[in-house]
């Protein structure tokens, strides 16, 4: 995650897609989440606090994704609104073609949400990514000097903290995944994904921002 | 037309110089970009303490709508000498009121404190605006 910061701070760095799964599983909170307020904080072995906003997200059974670019990349221009839709209608694609019947939520309410806990997955909003009555992702963005960083979870099925979420049944392997957003984002968006490696500063810098995150000052600082 | 009394930054900061200080805000298109016309989509606006000295174009606080932080930029240099205390619990005043009520800051401007290259005046700012439009 600290590379994710990386390429967001790195006006240079081209526009930039990464997936990746968390070993060990973690919880991460939200850029202006209070600690006390997610109780799964307490008890979760490792604690990171992200840049981005929104609720917390317990990585574990899912596959993360990160987006960073320029704010005049046309996937982001416009209102915040806007560019996750145009995200979410590219994922929710992705997932049609596992056999997925996933859509926005809309209005009403899902099976997932929950009060009290602080957690993105309890927490769901007209724009939010859905099947079978729950919530299946999560996204949250930060903006900063022209450029923006989106990040988002899909779940394969719930996790200890991440109760009651949507399952992608049939899924054993978040890789599977990844190749289906690389796919659609060739297909459905003209973005042709060509694999890359950090630079050497980008390096650096991402290990200081991924020591931050997980430093017990910052994550509780609120 | 949006106001003729004050400048803009390009990131959609706005502010109003006096002879020894500056106020500064957000503008209507960038509360309508960072939460698209619900008030309830904006959740969080940090700002800084008092005598905290920030610098032209420097970060002097965040801003959380619909999942997305966005950094809030100053316009000016000086010390923050007032921060609009209603602004933390009641974020709606910035949709409801961006110009007046919804400031943000008050800034003493520093000694060496000169006009940025990049203010726009209202007539600059409203082109930038019909560009993105």
């Amino acid at each position: 995650m600290g590379l994710d910061g990386a390429l967001l701070e790195d006006a240079d760095a081209p526009p930039t897609m990464r997936f990746y799964s968390w070993s060990p599983p973690a919880l991460s909170l939200g850029y202006f989440q209070r600690f006390a307020e997610v109780p799964a904080a307490s008890e979760a072995a490792v604690v990171v606090r992200r840049i981005t906003g929104g609720g917390a997200i317990h990585h574990a059974n899912e596959l993360t994704f990160s987006i960073a670019t320029s704010l005049g990349n046309p996937l982001f221009q416009g209102p915040v609104t806007r560019s996750y839709a145009r995200i979410h209608e590219l994922v929710c694609a992705a997932l049609s073609k596992l056999g997925c019947e996933a859509a926005l939520r809309g209005d009403g309410t899902l099976l997932s949400d929950a009060q009290a806990t602080g957690m993105c997955f309890h927490h769901s909003t007209a724009l939010d990514i859905a099947w079978a009555g729950r919530k299946g992702v999560g996204s949250a963005q930060r903006r900063t000097g022209g450029r923006v960083l989106h990040h988002g979870s899909i779940k394969l099925g719930s996790s200890q903290y991440d109760t009651g979420v949507a399952e992608l049944d049939g899924i054993a392997d978040p890789s599977e995944l990844a190749w289906e957003l690389t796919e659609v984002f060739r297909e459905q968006a003209g973005i042709r994904l060509q694999p890359g490696v950090p630079t050497r500063e980008e390096r650096m810098l991402a290990d200081e921002l991924g020591e931050r995150a997980l430093d017990r000052d910052f994550v509780r600082r609120r | 037309m949006r106001p003729d009394d004050r400048q803009y930054l390009p990131s959609h900061e706005w502010v109003k110089l006096d002879e020894h200080t500056a106020t500064s805000g957000i503008t209507d298109f960038a509360v309508d970009e960072l939460c698209s016309g619900n008030e309830g989509g904006l959740v969080y606006c940090d700002l800084p303490e008092l005598g905290r000295v920030v610098d032209a174009g420097e970060t002097f606080g965040e801003i959380e709508s619909v999942k997305a932080v966005s950094d809030l930029n100053s316009p000016v240099s000086g010390e923050v000498v007032e921060v609009n205390p209603e602004i933390e619990d009641h974020l709606e005043i910035l949709s409801d009121d961006p110009w007046d009520r919804g400031w943000l800051i008050r800034v003493k401007l520093s000694s060496d404190h000169v006009a940025k290259p990049e203010l726009l005046d209202v007539v600059a700012y409203e082109e930038l605006i019909a560009e993105k439009e």
